[in-house]
């Protein structure tokens, strides 16, 4: 009665305590890991559980054996990783249990269901883990061994410069299985110092399709970005090149640019003068005409 | 040039091989100490978790053939600069076979137990290239608890601090609490107190080769760098010889790319900090500092300068943030730095800091061990008065 009584004094929208939030997180874990219980209320559950995951180690190993067990549902799988997930970014409160979450993921990676280990490698990468570095680099030299798609595997290998990864996004440049793989590969390759005449013939390249030239324009300004200077101005000068590449250049000498030179260059204001009053779509003669602005016309 | 181009030809399982022949070989056993070194060929083109694994595993084997006075150095890195679990648990268990362990260990295996523990993962020695998928083995929080153990009574100066780590929501795993009370038990036995806790807290054990000073008549010439072109932080391009000689100077390697806290990043904010000190001196203009590149492909000078800005380094003509426009391979031999790579970028390094007198050669070398800032400017400023008290040695010098 006494407690009903403060509660109802307890003013709407009032948060709760900490200890009453770590009770009720408990019982949401208690219902997550429970097999008798329905898989939609367990889903619904995980997502209240992560501030209990860590409190007890029974209760961890709880959530760790949804995670491993292959005979659970997949979607409350992947919601106990999802949980776990949640509670492992508070990195001081889930030190206690960081050991048995990265053993349950390495052991998650090699899973049947091929939706878990898309996600498990995708944290264990964040991690800069030697594990799912080797298991993906596997993938990407035999296909037969590959636990996620060649373009998946590269954007995780990209998460860790370090990872040796440069050679395998090469292979698959010259090579693509498809034009994903072949994008990641060069998005990978982005951050490759020896990589930049690779960037500057794609960017050149206009049949080349339109993303894989924005991508190599981003990544020669990375590598070597006096060189996108020049070969920006060359392509704004190009009559015919495409409009939106022509933008993107544009934008590249605007933001990136020597004021001072650009100011100076009569044949490229004039050329940016031309674009500005041609055919192009009107969100590009914006640009050319805030160019022109810019530099005093 | 590398001194041996085939070693990186060598796979994984036949480094294992080898290194588990050399281990249990007695008269070969020394060989393993000279695979520790990062210019090693046997790194080239390899990344740097294949390094992990081989320097694990040679720490491992080291576990099992006995630390030497001369690989102490190699275990202690690793302990002091070490994030990786693997290769930190690796180092905390070669430590134990050590045959002379000193009080002045204790502050190495507790400054790793502290930032290891919240990278804390299970690690597995069984095999090469095992990677654990249970948390039923060790992991490095585990071996570094029984590296203190196995110091006993050596550990005393590190007591109030695992003390700490003991008490209640301190946050480290229950698991452990058997693993501290056995450290504690054994640090607080009486009956093996046989040498005092005399040791300054950060200091390597005596004779360790972390500090080379060299004489001024046994420093090598700066021919082969002499005319190297450097790109600073300004884009402005300058030699070797135009920025190095004529004062001492104190140099750093790193590279913007590092992703060891304890390394690059710690490397570069220290330089900031000896600027201070010989700022508060009156000897930044007496004496230059220079944070040099290991990866000048990428590092630009924009990337140069946003990093040493954010560090607090000062950049000016004096003191400035450089990358080789050529000649590495000349510039690695120079300095014999330890640093190897997979095409141009780093896959594994030393932290390294030197001291170059009036004519650009090196006077004294920090190398491994963290070193004590006001430490290497006492050295540059004696540097500088050994020149004043030769009475000019460039001046008066051969050249």
């Amino acid at each position: 009665m006494a407690r009903k009584r403060r509660a109802a004094k307890r003013p709407r929208g009032a948060t709760k305590t900490p200890t009453a939030v770590k009770r009720s997180a408990r019982a949401a874990l208690s219902v997550a890991t429970s097999g008798r219980r329905p898989v939609r209320k367990r889903v619904a559950a995980m997502a209240q559980a992560p501030l209990a995951v860590c409190e007890s180690d029974k209760d961890l190993q709880a959530m760790l054996n949804v995670l491993r067990n292959e005979d659970e549902p997949v979607k409350v799988r992947l919601a106990a990783l999802q949980s776990l997930g949640a509670a492992a970014f508070s990195v001081i409160a889930f030190e206690s249990c960081r050991g048995d979450y990265l053993a349950a993921l390495r052991k998650v990676a090699t899973d049947p269901n091929p939706e878990l280990p898309q996600r498990v490698l995708g944290l264990l990468m964040r991690e800069k883990d030697g594990f799912a570095q080797r298991k993906l680099l596997e993938g990407l030299k035999n296909p037969d061994k590959a636990l996620v798609p060649p373009e998946k595997a590269l954007q995780l290998l990209s998460y860790d410069v370090h990872a040796e990864a440069y050679a395998a996004a090469r292979a698959i440049v010259g090579k693509p299985p498809n034009p994903d793989a072949r994008r990641e590969a060069l998005r990978l390759l982005a951050a490759d110092a020896t990589a930049a005449p690779l960037f500057e013939k794609l960017l050149r390249d206009k049949k080349e399709l339109r993303e894989i030239r924005q991508i190599s324009a981003s990544a020669l300004h990375a590598l070597k970005p006096d060189r996108l200077q020049q070969v920006a101005r060359e392509i704004v000068l190009d009559k015919s090149d495409y409009d939106d590449i022509k933008a993107t250049s544009l934008m590249a000498l605007a933001t990136f640019g020597d004021d001072k030179a650009l100011a100076n260059d009569t044949v490229l204001l004039n050329s940016v003068d031309r674009f500005g009053a041609g055919k192009a779509p009107s969100k590009y003669k914006q640009g050319a005409r805030r160019f022109l602005r810019k530099y005093g016309r | 040039m590398r001194p041996v181009a085939t070693a990186n030809a060598q796979s994984e399982p036949q480094f294992a091989a080898m290194v588990d022949a050399l281990a249990a070989d007695l008269d070969r056993r020394d060989r393993l100490m000279d695979l520790l070194r990062e210019d090693h060929p046997v790194y080239d083109q390899r990344g740097a978790a294949a390094i992990v694994r081989m320097r694990g595993w040679l720490l491992v084997a080291l576990a099992r053939a006995g630390v030497s006075d001369a690989a102490l150095i190699f275990v202690l890195e690793e302990l002091d600069t070490g994030v990786d679990a693997y290769l930190v648990a690796a180092a905390a268990r070669a430590l134990r076979s050590y045959p002379n362990p000193t009080e002045n260990l204790a502050p190495f295996v507790m400054r790793a137990l502290t930032q290891i523990r919240y990278r804390d993962e299970p690690v597995s020695f069984e095999r090469y290239g095992d990677y654990a998928v249970s948390s039923a083995g060790t992991s490095p929080v585990r071996e570094l608890l029984a590296t203190l153990a196995w110091l006993g009574p050596r550990a005393r100066g590190v007591l109030p601090e695992l003390e700490a780590l003991r008490a209640q929501g301190s946050g480290l795993a229950k698991k452990f609490r058997i693993d501290i009370d056995r450290a504690l038990h054994a640090i607080r036995r009486a009956d093996q107190v046989d040498e005092p806790a005399t040791g300054s807290c950060c200091a390597p054990p005596a004779g360790l080769g972390d500090t080379v000073s060299r004489p001024l008549d046994s420093r090598g010439g700066v021919e082969t760098i002499e005319s190297l072109v450097f790109e600073d932080h300004r884009g402005d391009r300058i030699a070797f010889k135009e920025f190095f000689r004529g004062q001492p100077s104190i140099v750093v390697f790193f590279y913007t790319r590092c992703d060891n806290p304890m390394k690059c990043s710690l490397t570069v904010t220290k330089l900031a900090r000896m600027q201070k000190l010989l700022e508060a001196q009156g000897l930044s203009d007496r004496i230059h500092t220079a944070a040099i590149s290991y990866d000048p492909a990428f590092d630009l000078p924009e990337r140069l300068r946003v990093y040493g800005q954010d560090r607090g380094v000062v950049m000016n003509a004096h003191h400035r943030l450089l990358r080789a426009t050529g000649g590495m391979d000349a510039l690695c031999a120079h300095f014999g730095l330890g640093v190897n790579f997979i095409e141009s970028l780093v896959n594994r390094h030393r932290i390294e800091a030197y001291i170059l007198d009036a004519e650009g050669r090196i006077a004294v070398s920090f190398e491994r061990i963290h070193w004590d800032e006001q430490q290497v400017v006492s050295r540059a400023i004696e540097v500088l008065e050994e020149r004043g008290s030769c009475g000019g040695t460039r001046a008066q010098g051969a050249d």
